[in-house]
C-alpha cells in the first residue's frame, strides 16, 4: 500500500506545480535556515573533548583588587598570576596540570630560501599534550625533566615542519627562534580543533599554536605574552616585579580524574588562597572555581549572542513557514474533497485515506528537506564568508545532514496533520452527485 | 419588459465557431409568466445569461425595460441587473457562509441602500417566503426548499421587475418544487414579471405563456391560444389569469 | 465598506485566517525585532573612529637576533617614512582605533585614590601622533619632540604630560570649562606623581568597539617598543595611501634585513574587520526579513488564490447579483486587510514579547514604539500588495458562473 500512497502523491504533486513548489519552497527555505544556524550553533557549542571534558578544569583565582571585581556579577579574573601559576605547578596536586600562555617568536629558518617568519605559539608544560592530546605524527612531548631544566626544546605543528622542514621526520634538528637555538622533539599531525577550548581568553575559534615550547624555557628567556594581560594595580619596574606582580596572563589547566579529586583540588586552592591571604595578598572574599570544560565554554560565552538570536529567528521562521505550508496543504487537500468522497465510498477506510495524505505531506516534506540541505551547504558557505573566524564550525557532518532531512519531514508531516486530518472528516456521499 | 430582436450570441475557440443563439426574437410583456423550454443544448441558458445581462451579444438588439442594452459596459450592466432583475439559481447559489438576513443583504448592499431600509426589505422579503423566524440561520442548517425560497426572498428583497428563473425547481423533490412554484405563480400575481427556463414540461404548463427554443431559435412563441389551451388542460388554475 | 459580512464570513473558516494571521503576527515580531537590531548595529557601525581613516595605515616591525638595536632601528625608520614621498605624517605607537587590542588602564584625581575616576585607552606616540592619526586638537597644545621618551613594558614611570580626547576630559573633570592645565594621576598608588593636561582633542576612538569606555583615550609622549618590536602608524597625503603603503613596505624591508614585516594594514580594511560579525549580523537579520517577507506573501497568494477558486461560483452569483468588479476586488481586498489587522495586532503584542525576552537574556535595549506601526503599515502594504493578483483574477469571474450546472 505504501507504494501506492507514494505513487498517488506524486502524481497529485504533480497535477498542481506551482502550489506544490510554494509549499516545497517554504519548507525548503525554512530548514534551509534552521539547519544552517543550527549547525554553527551546535558544532560552536559541542564538547570538543567529549572522553574527558568533566576531567579537565581550568583554575580560576580571584585575586583581584579590593575595590571592585574582575568581571561581572562577580567572577574572578579569567586568567592566573604568574606566582600563582608557578606555585600550583610545584605543588603538583592535581592527576595532571599544565600553566600556559601565549606567546610570539620570529622563526629565521635555516633554509635561506624560506623568509624568517613570526609564529605563534604555546609556552606550557609537558602535562599539556596528554591532557590535550594533539596527535603525533613524529617524537613525542618532552618530558617533565626538560620542564625541570628550561630545556631548549620544541615540539612543531605539523604546518610548521612542512615550511621548515618540508614534511620530513624533524626530531633532532634545530630550529633557531630570535637567535636561540631549539631541539625539535616532536612534531604533530594535523590538529584540527573546532573550538581552542584550551585558551578561550584569546580566541576560541583560532587555530591551534604553530609550536609549543617549555614554559620554563620561555620564562628563563623573558617572552611575554602575546595574549590578554590585565593588572588591577601596576606591576612596578623590570621583569622580576612583573613576574612577581598580581597581573594576570597565565591560563592554568589540571587534570582531575574523579569528583572527589575535584573536591580535594578545590579545598588544596582553597587552603593555598588562605595562606597566601596571611601574605598579605587575594584582598577578595574567597572565589576559587573549577569550571569543567563544557561549563568553561558557557562562561566565556563561546556561543555568541548574535549566533544565539539566529538560532531563535531562524527557527521562528521555520515556524512561519510550517504555517505557511499547512495553508497551502489545507488547500490543497480541501480541493480534493471529491476526490476523498469517491475513494471512501469505493471502500477506502478513514485509516487509509488518512494515511494517503499524510504519505503525500511526507513526500513535500523529503523534497522540502532534501533542497533544504542544499540550501543549508549554502547558508553555511555565506557564514563562511561573513564569519571567516568561524571557518572551523561551518561544516556540514553526517548528524546534521540526518537531523535536517528527518525534521524536514517531521516538519511537513506535522504541516500536513491537520488538513489530513479535515480531510478524512469528508463523508463518503456527501461530494457525489446523485 | 424584454425584447430581443434577431439576436445572435457566437462561441469562438481557436477552431471551432459554435452559434448558440442564431436570429432570436422574443418580446416578454410587463406581468407575464413565460416559460422558456427546449431540450438540453437548445440555447435556453444562453438565452438567460443574455437576458439577464449575465453576457454578452454578438449580434441583434436587446430591451431590457426600456434600456437599450448594447454597448453598455460591465459596470452599467451589474447596476442594471441588480436593480431590475432578480435572479434564482437552479442550485440555489446561497453563500454558505452568511446568515439567512446577510444572503439577501448581498444585493441590496450593492444597490447602496441604507442600513435601515436594507432591515426593513430583508425582513419583509424573508416573511413574505415564511422564513422570518429563521433570520439567523445558515443555508446549510435548511431544506433544499427551505433554501430556494430564500433565494427567492433575495430575488425580491430589490422589487426588480423581472424576475428570472432558471430550473428553479430542477434540485427539488416534487413536494418541495410544489410549494416553490405555488410562491412564484403568487409573486407574478402581484405583479412581477417572471421569465423561467426549465426543460421540464410540466413546470412549463404552468406558466402563461410557453417559448419552445431549438438550436438556438424560437420554434415556437406560444400565443393565445396555445395558451388557452392550456388553461383548459389546469382548470384548476384558470383563475390564477 | 462591507466589513461586517466579510467578517461574519471569515469567522466560518477560522482555520484560514488563523494560519494567515499567526504568519502576519510572527512576521511582524521578527520584522520589527530584527529591524531594530540591524538599526544597532549600523548606528554602532558608523560612530567615526575620530582618526583619519581614509589615507592611514599602520606595520608592525620584529627584529630578530641578539645585536638587534630596537631604539635605532625606530629612529631610523621614522625618518625613512618622513622622507618618502606621499607620506604626510609618520609615528609609532602602541595602538589604534578599531584594532581590539591595547593597553587600557584607570585615571585618579589624587594620589592613593580606592577606585579610578575613568578607564582610558593609552597610545604613546612621538610629536607627529595627533598629525599622523589625523585627530582634530580643539585645546591646548600638542607634544614637543624634547617631551619624546623611550620605554618598555618593563618601565613604571609615566611621561608628566598628556593629551586626552574631549570625552575623557568630560568624565575627569566634569565641572571644569577648560581642562588643558589640569593634573592627574596613573592609577591608585600613593607615591604617583601627577601628569599634566597639555592638549585636547576631539575625538579619537579606544582600541575596543564594543567597550563603554571606547571615546576614552589618553596620548603619551613616549615611544613605546615591546622588546624588539615597534608599530607605526602613516598618514599618507590624500589619495596616495595604497602606493605608499606599497612603498613603505619595500623601504623597510630593505633598509634592514634582520627583521620581520607584518601587519601591513589600512585603517579602512581594520573598520571592516573590526564590524565585521556586526555586518554579518546585519546582512543575516536582513536576509531573514526579506525571506520572511516573501514566505508571507507566497502564503497570502496561496491562500487568497486557494479562496477565490473555492469561491468561484459564489463570486459569479454575486456578480449576477449585481456586483461591479470593483465590489469583487474590494471584497477580497477589505477581507485581507481584516486578516492581516487581526495578524498584526497579535503581531504587535508579540514584538514586544519578543523584546522583552531579548532584554531579559541578552540585556538588550528596548524596543522603541515606533517600529511597530511602521511594521504595520508595511505588512498591510505587502498584503494588499499579495492579494491584488487573486483579487483581480476573483473579479474577472464572469457573472454567467451563476447559471452554469454544478
Amino acid at each position: 500500500m505504501f507504494a501506492y500512497y507514494l505513487q498517488l502523491g506524486l502524481r497529485s504533486l504533480r497535477r498542481n506545480p506551482i502550489l506544490t513548489a510554494l509549499m516545497v519552497l517554504g519548507i525548503a527555505l525554512g530548514i534551509g535556515a534552521s539547519m544552517t544556524t543550527l549547525t554553527v550553533f551546535y558544532l560552536m557549542g559541542s564538547d570538543p573533548i567529549p572522553w574527558k571534558s568533566s576531567k579537565l578544569h581550568y583554575v580560576q583565582l580571584d585575586n583581584w583588587s579590593p575595590d571592585e571585581g574582575a568581571g561581572s556579577d562577580g567572577r574572578p579574573p579569567d586568567q592566573v598570576t604568574y606566582r600563582d601559576a608557578v606555585a600550583l605547578m610545584t605543588a603538583g596536586k592535581a592527576d595532571r596540570q599544565a600553566a600556559m600562555y601565549k606567546i610570539s617568536l620570529p622563526v629565521q629558518p635555516e633554509n635561506p630560501d624560506v623568509k624568517p617568519f613570526m609564529a605563534l605559539g604555546r609556552a606550557t608544560y609537558s602535562d599539556f599534550f596528554a591532557m590535550f592530546e594533539p596527535p603525533f605524527a613524529y617524537g613525542q612531548p618532552w618530558g617533565r625533566d626538560q620542564d625541570a631544566q628550561h630545556a631548549r626544546v620544541i615540539v612543531l605543528s605539523h604546518d610548521t615542519n612542512e615550511t621548515l622542514f618540508g614534511g620530513v621526520d624533524s626530531v633532532g634538528k634545530t630550529v633557531r627562534m630570535d637567535g636561540v637555538d631549539y631541539t625539535v622533539v616532536g612534531v604533530l599531525a594535523k590538529w584540527e580543533l573546532r573550538i581552542k577550548y584550551y585558551d578561550l581568553t584569546n580566541g576560541a575559534f583560532n587555530n591551534p599554536e604553530e609550536f609549543f615550547l617549555p614554559f620554563t624555557t620561555a620564562i628563563e628567556t623573558k617572552r611575554r605574552s602575546t595574549g590578554n594581560n590585565s593588572c588591577w594595580r601596576s606591576p612596578g619596574a623590570g621583569w622580576e616585579a612583573y613576574l612577581d606582580s598580581d597581573c594576570v596572563w597565565i591560563q592554568m589547566w589540571v587534570e582531575l580524574d574523579s569528583p572527589a579529586r575535584v573536591e580535594e583540588y578545590m579545598a588544596y586552592l582553597n587552603s593555598y588562597v588562605e595562606e597566601q591571604k596571611k601574605l598579605g595578598r587575594f584582598p577578595r572574599p574567597l572565589n576559587n572555581r573549577l569550571p569543567d570544560v563544557k561549563q568553561w565554554m558557557a562562561d566565556q560565552e563561546v556561543v555568541s549572542r548574535d549566533v544565539e538570536v539566529q538560532v531563535g529567528l531562524a527557527f521562528a521562521f521555520l515556524v512561519v513557514c510550517l504555517i505557511n505550508t499547512i495553508g497551502l496543504l489545507l488547500a490543497k487537500f480541501t480541493r480534493r474533497a471529491g476526490e476523498i468522497g469517491l475513494r471512501r465510498a469505493l471502500g477506502a477506510s478513514r485509516r487509509q485515506v488518512f494515511m494517503q495524505f499524510l504519505i503525500e505531506s511526507g513526500v513535500v516534506g523529503l523534497s522540502g528537506g532534501l533542497i533544504g540541505l542544499v540550501l543549508t551547504g549554502l547558508g553555511l558557505v555565506a557564514v563562511r564568508s561573513l564569519y571567516r573566524q568561524y571557518a572551523n564550525v561551518t561544516h556540514l557532518d553526517w548528524a546534521m545532514v540526518m537531523t535536517t532531512i528527518a525534521l524536514a519531514i517531521l516538519a511537513a508531516i506535522l504541516a500536513g496533520l491537520y488538513p489530513t486530518w479535515r480531510a478524512c472528516r469528508v463523508q463518503p456521499a456527501a461530494q457525489l452527485k446523485m | 419588459m424584454l425584447k430581443m430582436n434577431h439576436l445572435q450570441k457566437v462561441y469562438r475557440t481557436h477552431l471551432i465557431e459554435t452559434h448558440a443563439l442564431r436570429d432570436f426574437s422574443i418580446h416578454v410583456r410587463a406581468g407575464e409568466f413565460v416559460a422558456v423550454t427546449g431540450p438540453s443544448g437548445s440555447g435556453k441558458t444562453t438565452f438567460l445569461n443574455i437576458a439577464g445581462l449575465l453576457e454578452e451579444f454578438t449580434g441583434g438588439e436587446y430591451w431590457l425595460d426600456g434600456v437599450d442594452v448594447r454597448g453598455l459596459d460591465d459596470n452599467a450592466r451589474s447596476k442594471l441587473r441588480n436593480e431590475k432583475i432578480g435572479f434564482i439559481f437552479q442550485s440555489f447559489n446561497l453563500i454558505p457562509d452568511l446568515n439567512l438576513f446577510d444572503n439577501v443583504d448581498v444585493p441590496l448592499r450593492y444597490r447602496g441602500f441604507p442600513a435601515a431600509e436594507r432591515k426593513h426589505r430583508i425582513e419583509e422579503s424573508l416573511s413574505r417566503v415564511g422564513l422570518a423566524s429563521r433570520i439567523k440561520h445558515y443555508p446549510s442548517e435548511l431544506s433544499g426548499g427551505q433554501q430556494q425560497r430564500v433565494a427567492i426572498a433575495r430575488a425580491l428583497a430589490g422589487s426588480p421587475r423581472l424576475l428570472m428563473a432558471d430550473e428553479p425547481t430542477g434540485n427539488l423533490d416534487s413536494l418541495m418544487a410544489r410549494g416553490v412554484m405555488e410562491l412564484l405563480e403568487e409573486i407574478n400575481r402581484q405583479g412581477t414579471t417572471i421569465v423561467m427556463v426549465t426543460h421540464d414540461p410540466e413546470l412549463a404548463a404552468r406558466a402563461q405563456r410557453n417559448v419552445h427554443v431549438m438550436d438556438g431559435q424560437v420554434t415556437d412563441l406560444g400565443d393565445e391560444v396555445s395558451l388557452r389551451r392550456q388553461k383548459a388542460a389546469h382548470p384548476d388554475h384558470a383563475a390564477a389569469v | 465598506m462591507e466589513i461586517r459580512p466579510i467578517l461574519s464570513a471569515l469567522m466560518r473558516s477560522k482555520v484560514s485566517m488563523i494560519l494567515i494571521g499567526l504568519q502576519v503576527a510572527l512576521t511582524l515580531a521578527i520584522v520589527c525585532n530584527a529591524l531594530f537590531i540591524i538599526g544597532q548595529r549600523l548606528d554602532l557601525m558608523k560612530r567615526p573612529s575620530g582618526m583619519n581613516e581614509a589615507d592611514t595605515f599602520s606595520i608592525s616591525s620584529i627584529g630578530f637576533g641578539q645585536g638587534f638595536d630596537v631604539q635605532s632601528a625606530i629612529s631610523a625608520d621614522l625618518n625613512l617614512l618622513r622622507s618618502l614621498p606621499g607620506v604626510a605624517a609618520a609615528t609609532t605607537t602602541n595602538a589604534f582605533p578599531l584594532s581590539n587590542s591595547g593597553w587600557s588602564s584607570g585615571l585618579s584625581l589624587a594620589p592613593g585614590q580606592r577606585t579610578s575616576t575613568a578607564n582610558t585607552a593609552f597610545y604613546f606616540v612621538d610629536e607627529s601622533g595627533v598629525s599622523a592619526y589625523g585627530a582634530e586638537l580643539v585645546a591646548g597644545r600638542d607634544f614637543k619632540a624634547e617631551e619624546i621618551g623611550f620605554r618598555t613594558p618593563n618601565d613604571e614611570a609615566m611621561p608628566r604630560v598628556a593629551i586626552m580626547t574631549r570625552a575623557l576630559a568630560k568624565q575627569m573633570f566634569p565641572d571644569v570649562a577648560d581642562p588643558v592645565g589640569q593634573t592627574f594621576y596613573f592609577g591608585g598608588d600613593d607615591e604617583s606623581e601627577p601628569a599634566t593636561v597639555i592638549g585636547i582633542i576631539d575625538r579619537l576612538q579606544a582600541p575596543w568597539v564594543s567597550a563603554s569606555m571606547v571615546e576614552n583615550t589618553l596620548l603619551l609622549p613616549s615611544v613605546l617598543s615591546g622588546g624588539s618590536s615597534s608599530t607605526y602608524l602613516v598618514r599618507a597625503e590624500p589619495g596616495r595611501r595604497d602606493e605608499v603603503m606599497k612603498e613603505v613596505e619595500d623601504k623597510l624591508a630593505t633598509a634592514n634585513r634582520s627583521r620581520i614585516l607584518r601587519g601591513l594594514r589600512s585603517t579602512e580594511e581594520r573598520r571592516s574587520q573590526v564590524y565585521a560579525e556586526d555586518r554579518a549580523m546585519t546582512i543575516i537579520l536582513g536576509s531573514v526579513i526579506v525571506a520572511l517577507l516573501g514566505i508571507t506573501a507566497l502564503g497570502i497568494v496561496g491562500m487568497a488564490s486557494f479562496w477565490v477558486a473555492q469561491r468561484t461560483r459564489q463570486i459569479g452569483t454575486r456578480r449576477a447579483l449585481g456586483a461591479t468588479r470593483g465590489d469583487i476586488l474590494r471584497y477580497f481586498q477589505t477581507e485581507n486587510f481584516i486578516i492581516t489587522t487581526v495578524g498584526l495586532i497579535a503581531g504587535g503584542i508579540l514584538a514586544y514579547a519578543f523584546s522583552l525576552w531579548l532584554m531579559d537574556r541578552y540585556q538588550a535595549p528596548r524596543l522603541p514604539w515606533h517600529y511597530v506601526p511602521i511594521g504595520f503599515v508595511c505588512l498591510w502594504a505587502l498584503g494588499q500588495l499579495a492579494v491584488l493578483g487573486p483579487a483581480l483574477r476573483a473579479s474577472r469571474v464572469p457573472p454567467a458562473v451563476a447559471t452554469r450546472s454544478v
